[in-house]
């Protein structure tokens, strides 16, 4: 009767442990609605491969079949990260650059709320994590999955595991964290300044030129954000070009659909009990908050410095929603705004501060890969 | 339970300027960079846009003309 208990004598504390993590991230994507199409997979994915003998992390290298798991993680992430490659196509098609081509200025917000990251990584570093450990850590501050996992899987991070479920847990936390972190760093007053919306019709020309110029100028000075960026414009052309609508429309809808389902459930590969459960996962955790609180404080006073040297104000609220969680950073500024003055409409300014953040995250997680590519020996 | 909390710090090693040094330079040498790819597509972007509305106009002013000019030739 051995054969009937394999499963239960195998079983660690570990494993139970991830399932209830498991669970607690279903309960989040169902009940709280944060990031379900991500989070349920994943939590799903976390009790697959932390079931006792699971053969869908199997790995030939330990003499066992190879796992629909494993194999879909070394194809799809550990060879050529192109599963979250791919997924930029999709966002590039579904971003519209229209509001900050209209006020190219707000571009700076979207590279100010970088800040986070590269304090991130100063922290991890003081507290003892290895240079590209500390790296993807502080990654998680660009508020942006695909981009979390390229760098970390680039890297060769231990903590790709934590650093996926951080990175997609605190995006959906952003109404929480970023609503306090705005409010400690401005007044009133700035809160409710009033910027002119000027909704003039971008050429369809300049919109076509827009990825080209943003990837051959990216290429030239950061190379290595080249894959990240490249895609996240070839998208963008695609919306733009307008002979391409039914690739558009495929590639925001039942490609990048396929790809995030795929993403989800692959990415629990990472979240093995004996690879999660932790310390360090914890100080992850709160490195990621730290990242995003630094992230926002940076926007908001790059929108502060802007406004000591420029006739026109900007509403410093806008520097929080140059990270890239798009666009639910670009929300929450229109709501505070409208909250402090129903006249207010901030929204277009957000959502313009919001793309930028995009762009930016890709170029800083290809900046982090190629400055730290060599002392990690890359 | 104890020995996997110790095993956490025995990973880490806090405070270790080798790390640190590099981190630092990272802080300004990315900062620095971000802002340059930002500030040369701002400008690029302005420069396109200052191109694409100067040669709207040079069209619609030489379509007008034609225009004008198609009139003359019809009603002399």
């Amino acid at each position: 009767m051995d054969f009937l208990l394999q499963g239960f004598q195998a079983l660690t504390w570990q494993q139970v442990v991830m399932w209830v993590i498991g669970g607690l991230l279903i309960y989040l994507a169902i009940k709280k609605d944060m990031e379900p199409a991500l989070l349920l997979p994943m939590g799903f994915g976390a009790i697959l491969v932390n079931l006792p003998l699971s053969p869908v992390i199997g790995d030939p290298a330990n003499g066992e079949h190879l796992g629909i798991i494993t194999s879909l993680f070394k194809v799809g992430i550990e060879a050529s990260e192109a599963m979250p490659l791919l997924l930029f196509i999709g966002i590039g098609c579904m971003i519209d650059f229209g509001p900050l081509l209209t006020n190219p200025k707000l571009f700076i917000l979207g590279g100010a709320a970088q800040l986070g990251i590269f304090v991130t990584i100063i922290l991890a570093a003081m507290i003892g994590f290895p240079l590209n450990d500390a790296a993807s850590i502080g990654i998680i501050g660009a508020a942006d999955g695909p981009t979390a996992i390229l760098v970390a899987i680039q890297l060769a991070s231990k903590y790709v595991g934590p650093i996926m479920v951080v990175a997609y847990s605190y995006m959906a936390l952003v109404p929480i964290v970023q609503p306090a972190v705005i409010k400690m760093c401005t007044t009133k007053k700035e809160r409710m300044i009033r910027m002119k919306y000027n909704a003039k019709q971008i050429p369809q020309l300049m919109r076509i030129l827009f990825p080209i110029i943003v990837t051959v100028v990216s290429g030239l000075i950061a190379p290595d954000s080249l894959s990240l960026v490249g895609m996240l414009m070839f998208g963008n052309l695609l919306r733009e070009c307008g002979v391409l609508k039914s690739l558009s429309e495929t590639a925001q809808t039942t490609f990048s659909n396929i790809i995030t389902l795929l993403l989800g459930i692959t990415i629990a590969f990472q979240m093995q009990a004996d690879q999660f459960i932790k310390i360090e996962t914890l100080i992850i955790m709160l490195l990621g908050l730290f990242a995003f609180v630094f992230d926002t404080i940076g926007g908001v006073m790059c929108a502060k410095l802007i406004n000591l040297f420029s006739k026109e104000k900007i509403n410093p609220m806008l520097g929080a929603a140059g990270i890239s969680a798009f666009p639910m950073a670009s929300r929450v500024v229109a709501k505070m705004g409208t909250k402090e003055d129903p006249s207010n409409h901030l929204l277009m300014h957000a959502v313009g501060a919001n793309v930028s953040g995009q762009i930016a995250s890709a170029i800083v997680g290809g900046l982090i890969i190629g400055i730290l590519g060599p002392f990690c020996g890359l | 339970m104890l020995n996997f909390l110790m095993a956490a710090f025995d990973n880490l090693t806090p405070m270790n300027w080798d790390v640190i040094k590099p981190a630092l330079n990272f802080l300004w040498q990315g900062l620095l960079a971000i802002f340059v790819v930002i500030g040369l597509i701002i400008i690029v972007v302005k420069l396109s846009a200052f191109a694409i509305t100067k040669s709207a106009e040079a069209k619609a002013k030489r379509e007008a003309a034609a225009n004008e000019q198609e009139n003359t030739d019809n009603n002399p």
